[in-house]
């Protein structure tokens, strides 16, 4: 009897079964932001988490929030509410390691390292962004939805740009590959029309509402120019050849993509310059220009 | 054996109203139940209700009823602790289930169960109310002006339970006269044997309905008498919504379960739990019974 009592407890313990809300994990960052990272709403906090701890669990901590539809909606933080803003829809998103969930945030189980990063935005032209820049140095450094992924480097420009790339990614334990494994993240580095064939990367020319990156590149000349669009879509700066751009996709459920990229090979170099946490925090892209940065969407 | 929901007239206020009246007076209270969401007031609507059974007497009702819904509360509590793993407080963790994938079971989901099971205990009371105070009968000759085949079959339902009580009644004492050495009857044998007579035995009801007269003519206004205390029912009901409206408009409903626990406890609650408490002594004769 007592034999079988052990082997249960065994058994219990083994499927992560217990009391209370279990041992801890680790660390998570927590950023509230609004207007597409422009204001923050709660000072950025790391916060202890345990191992059933979600990020609605970390959430409701560390802000004063309230829920709807049985608790697994965000509808308001720290009072600023979702609803209708001068005609148009706002509502709390969410993103861990700069990537959009596939799960709701009371369902998304935390294992400790995750950048956590809530953002109250118009979602008229696009409700679906699936990958954003500003979670920097994620998801290079820990990786995403529970599991750590290398990153391989597509090089389409000239190799000294590509090297300095390669290194700001290593710097933050990114764990590069050679060639194009099918769980690696992809950096795609080089003039926008070296890389636009990828077939990722050319959901760009679709508009954000197919990409979730809200810059466009037009044709002009015998190359590209780089335009950067407001939160409705539409087309609000144009950029100059030199103008770079740092974006993040994703395809369905396949590892995001990122794009350092240009209108030109001299964008590219500004491009390459951003891959820190002092352009990229909080954004959901940048573009860069003879070295004045702009959030995109353009506001 | 009786049902303890079964009618039985009696000189109360409730069974010596019109029918009208005294459904106007229990559904506002059940209505009340269905619009809030804060625990409190439910509670409060559960005690009115449970007063003005025990004024009307109809005490066994009330303590079957209210047996029944703490029955099907604690499901209730069970399967939201199962199911819904939303909430601040975890109080274990289940690891992963088929079906159900992660289980944690949280304060908070254990709440908010206790608060649909609240709800539904003081539905059933408040229906347990209307069944032993209210002569179905006349309830079928109220409504047949307006929709005389629902009528019927709503009084065939509620005729029904009853005799299906006393079914279930008479298919025991059988059982036990057949001596202490035969086997127990279960509670599914039992079941089925009802339900496989249940269409007789409406036939039964509805020929017995007929023969009273109820397939005849619609009573004129004159027969339709009215008791001197249905302007009370009536205006308790009124009263009753109007004090639950303005409340949820105050802000009296204020109750969340998720993330954490968060019930309203401010003056408009309270005024409102103790208007709709105080509604339960509508019942009370004010004297002794004749």
């Amino acid at each position: 009897m007592a034999a079988a009592i052990a082997l249960l407890a065994c058994a219990i313990a083994a499927a992560g079964c217990g009391l209370g809300s279990g041992d801890e994990v680790g660390e998570v960052e927590l950023t509230v932001t609004r207007d597409f990272g422009t204001e923050r709403i709660v000072a950025t906090v790391r916060d202890e988490v345990t191992e059933s701890d979600t990020v609605m669990r970390v959430l409701d901590r560390n802000a004063e929030i309230s829920t709807r539809y049985g608790g697994g909606f965000v509808q308001s933080i720290e009072g600023v509410a979702g609803g209708r803003s001068a005609g148009r829809p706002h509502d709390w998103f969410f993103y861990v390691n700069g990537l959009w969930s596939p799960v709701g945030a009371a369902d998304y189980t935390l294992s400790g390292g995750e950048a956590i990063w809530w953002d109250h935005r118009d979602w008229a032209e696009s409700m679906r962004v699936p990958a954003l820049v500003g979670s920097w140095p994620q998801p290079f450094a820990d990786g995403y939805e529970g599991g750590r992924h290398p990153t391989s480097v597509a090089c389409r420009a000239a190799g000294s740009v590509c090297e300095v790339v390669r290194e700001r990614l290593r710097s933050v334990g990114a764990v590069l590959v050679n060639g194009s494994p099918a769980e690696a993240i992809r950096v795609l580095v080089g003039p926008w029309r070296r890389i636009r064939g990828d077939a990722v990367a050319a959901r760009i020319e679709a508009g954000p509402r197919e990409s979730g990156v809200f810059a466009a590149f037009e044709r002009h000349r015998d190359g590209f120019a780089l335009w950067g669009l407001d939160e409705g879509g539409d087309r609000a700066r144009r950029f100059g050849p030199d103008a770079g751009l740092v974006a993040a996709m994703r395809q369905g459920s396949s590892p995001p993509v990122w794009l350092v990229t240009g209108a030109s090979s001299a964008g590219v170099r500004a491009a390459r310059g951003l891959l820190d946490d002092a352009s990229l925090r909080d954004r959901y892209a940048v573009a860069a220009e003879h070295g004045e940065e702009t959030a995109l969407p353009v506001r | 054996m009786r049902s303890p929901f079964a009618y039985t007239p009696r000189p109360g206020v409730l069974q010596s109203a019109s029918p009208g009246a005294a459904v106007a007076y229990l559904g506002a209270l059940a209505a009340v139940a269905f619009f809030y969401s804060n625990p409190v007031v439910i509670a409060a609507v559960g005690a009115a209700a449970a007063l003005a059974g025990a004024l009307a007497g109809a005490g066994a009702a009330v303590r079957v009823a209210a047996r029944m819904g703490l029955v099907l509360a604690a499901l209730i509590v069970a399967v939201n602790g199962l199911v819904v793993g939303r909430g601040e407080t975890v109080l274990a963790r289940l690891g992963e289930w088929p079906v159900f994938g992660r289980v944690d079971v949280t304060a908070e989901a254990l709440a908010a169960g206790a608060a649909i099971g609240l709800r539904a205990a003081v539905a059933m009371i408040a229906f347990g109310v209307y069944s032993a105070c209210v002569d179905p009968d006349r309830v079928l000759r109220a409504l047949r002006p307006l929709a005389g085949r629902s009528a019927l079959t709503a009084t065939l339902i509620s005729r029904l339970v009853p005799v299906a009580a006393a079914d279930a009644a008479r298919l025991r004492d059988a059982a036990r006269l057949r001596g202490p050495a035969a086997a127990p009857l279960g509670r599914a044998p039992l079941a089925r044997r009802l339900l496989a007579g249940s269409l007789d035995r409406a036939v039964d009801v509805a020929a017995t309905l007929e023969l009273r007269g109820y397939g005849g003519r619609v009573p004129s206004r004159r027969e339709r008498q009215r008791s001197r205390f249905d302007a009370r029912l009536y205006v308790a009901a009124a009263t009753v919504l109007a004090v639950a409206i303005a409340g949820k408009a105050l802000g009296a409903d204020g109750f969340s379960a998720y993330p954490s626990l968060e019930v309203e406890l401010a003056s408009p609650t309270v005024a409102v739990t103790a208007l709709v408490v105080l509604s339960g002594l509508v019942p009370w004769r004010g004297g002794p019974r004749a």
